[in-house]
């Protein structure tokens, strides 16, 4: 996977992967292909906004504590 | 002078004849007394007795040429009615003043003619002193138009229009050395109960008298030549006899206070009026130690103004920060409530993509395989077996299929080919099909 992958990036290639299987712009011989390269991404979006999430969480409950 | 008298001139003794002026003074002005306004020189006043010798005389009021002049003594009733006069007065029994007295003529053989004074007039030297300081103080308005004016009863000077600095610390202080009244400032100053630093400079000179006014006055030149930045001058006077303030009310003094540069606070202890340096001066007291206390609140205002600053400060900055807090915690739960929608936001995006990504993908085989079947059903359907099946037949010539009739005459052989059995024919006959039957 991409060094440099950011969230919105993978997001956008995710999208472009998704409109390209619905209007079935995608040759068959790429689909395979795609489609792994789509459940990367899914992976890879879901680990970034999970991490965020705890991150946050933990910010905001040291926000908290301070208060 | 013996032989005179062996001469037998008729003659009599000098006391014999001042016995007889005695008689005829006494005759004369027994049991009578006189009100007369003089002026007193050559005075003198004896302790011990406490008896005043003096002279009345009169001047001729163009020539100042003495016009008349005659010895006159006070001792007791008398002494004690100057001594009233002096208290109501504020003014000295003294030489070169005028004044209203009451007196008995008297013929002694020794001491000779002379006034008894019984009683003197406050009242009348009040009003000569209070003419006196009136034209005293129109000749200062009027000749001194560059710092002295009047406005209304109130005497505008230089020095009183000068603005004092906010702290008064730095004083010059022109009393007599041995004066109660500068001890008395003095006192009043460095006891302060705000704990108040001064620097106090003192400038010694006779505070009273009129004769005294010329030194004085280089005492107030002395402070302004010393270069020192005073932030006031005080001049105070006070303690000892209440008498003789004269010396305040001299023009050059008013002069020299109304226009001096650093502002003069007066606190010279009398009980009359004000004299013409308080008029002319920055600020007057009525004595040293209210100079004192003058000075003290200034300085004390100042700082209670700071305090009151300090004060307000202090809240406003409070006020100020709890402001930003509330503010803090609005946008910490801002950026709170925020985040987490963001992020579920984007995790239903992703989900929702992530599903509609599977459902394009089944959707998308599915249509593949539904491309792949119509074809095969196309293929099938134009498969020549299937075509037989429909009543359709190949004939062949040989090894060639005939797709036309113009190799074919009639007795040529052909091969009919149906869907599982093969004829071999014939041709009898070939004419025309114009093949609207099967022109769908």
């Amino acid at each position: 996977m991409d060094q440099n992958l950011t969230y919105e990036t993978a997001y956008a290639e995710l999208t472009q992967i998704a409109r390209e299987i619905e209007d079935e712009s995608v040759s068959v011989d790429l689909l395979a292909e795609k489609v792994k390269r789509a459940s990367e991404l899914i992976a890879f979006c879901q680990k970034k906004l999970k991490s965020t999430e705890n991150e946050v969480n933990k910010i905001i409950s040291q926000m908290e504590k301070n208060n | 002078m013996t032989g005179s008298v062996e001469k037998g001139v008729k003659h009599i003794r000098l006391s014999e004849l001042n016995q007889k002026i005695t008689t005829v003074i006494f005759g004369a002005f027994n049991n009578l007394s006189f009100w007369v306004v003089a002026d007193v020189t050559s005075h003198s006043f004896r302790d011990q007795t406490g008896s005043h010798n003096f002279e009345l005389v009169e001047k001729d009021p163009v020539s100042h040429t003495i016009v008349a002049k005659i010895r006159g003594k006070a001792w007791g009733n008398g002494t004690l009615r100057i001594e009233a006069f002096e208290r109501q007065t504020g003014q000295k029994f003294t030489n070169n003043i005028n004044v209203l007295v009451n007196v008995s003529v008297e013929f002694h053989p020794v001491y000779g003619l002379q006034l008894n004074l019984n009683d003197i007039d406050p009242a009348f030297t009040l009003g000569m002193l209070e003419q006196q300081r009136l034209s005293i103080l129109e000749a200062l308005v009027i000749k001194n138009p560059g710092f002295i004016s009047k406005v209304g009863e109130r005497f505008i000077t230089r020095n009183n229009q000068l603005k004092l600095k906010a702290v008064l610390q730095k004083i010059a202080i022109i009393s007599s050395k041995t004066s109660a009244g500068g001890e008395d400032f003095l006192h009043t100053l460095e006891n302060n109960p705000f704990g108040y630093k001064f620097t106090v400079d003192h400038y010694h000179t006779a505070v009273q008298g009129e004769n005294n006014a010329e030194q004085f006055l280089q005492k107030i030149i002395e402070v302004f030549n010393s270069g020192k930045e005073y932030d006031v001058v005080v001049i105070t006077r006070g303690g000892g006899a209440q008498t003789d303030f004269l010396m305040f009310d001299n023009y050059n003094i008013g002069r020299a206070v109304a226009r001096f540069p650093i502002p003069i606070i007066t606190g010279i202890g009398h009980q009359r009026n004000e004299t013409i340096a308080d008029l002319m001066a920055h600020t007057q007291t009525k004595t040293p130690t209210k100079a004192a206390e003058f000075i003290i609140a200034h300085n004390k205002s100042y700082e209670d103004g700071m305090i009151d600053l300090q004060r307000r400060i202090i809240i406003r900055t409070q006020q100020r920060l709890s402001r930003s807090q509330h503010e803090l915690v609005e946008i910490r739960q801002n950026t709170i409530d925020t985040a987490r929608s963001v992020l579920f936001h984007h995790q239903k995006m992703l989900s929702n993509r992530s599903s509609n990504l599977q459902i394009f993908i089944q959707q998308y085989l599915k249509n593949k395989k539904g491309y792949v079947a119509h074809l095969v059903s196309m293929i099938k359907l134009m498969a020549p077996d299937s075509i037989m099946k429909r009543g359709f037949a190949i004939v062949k010539s040989g090894d060639k299929v005939i797709s036309n009739a113009n190799d074919l005459e009639a007795g040529s052989k052909i091969d009919i080919i149906l869907s599982g059995d093969k004829i071999n024919a014939t041709v009898n006959q070939k004419m025309k099909n114009d093949g609207s039957e099967f022109n769908i």
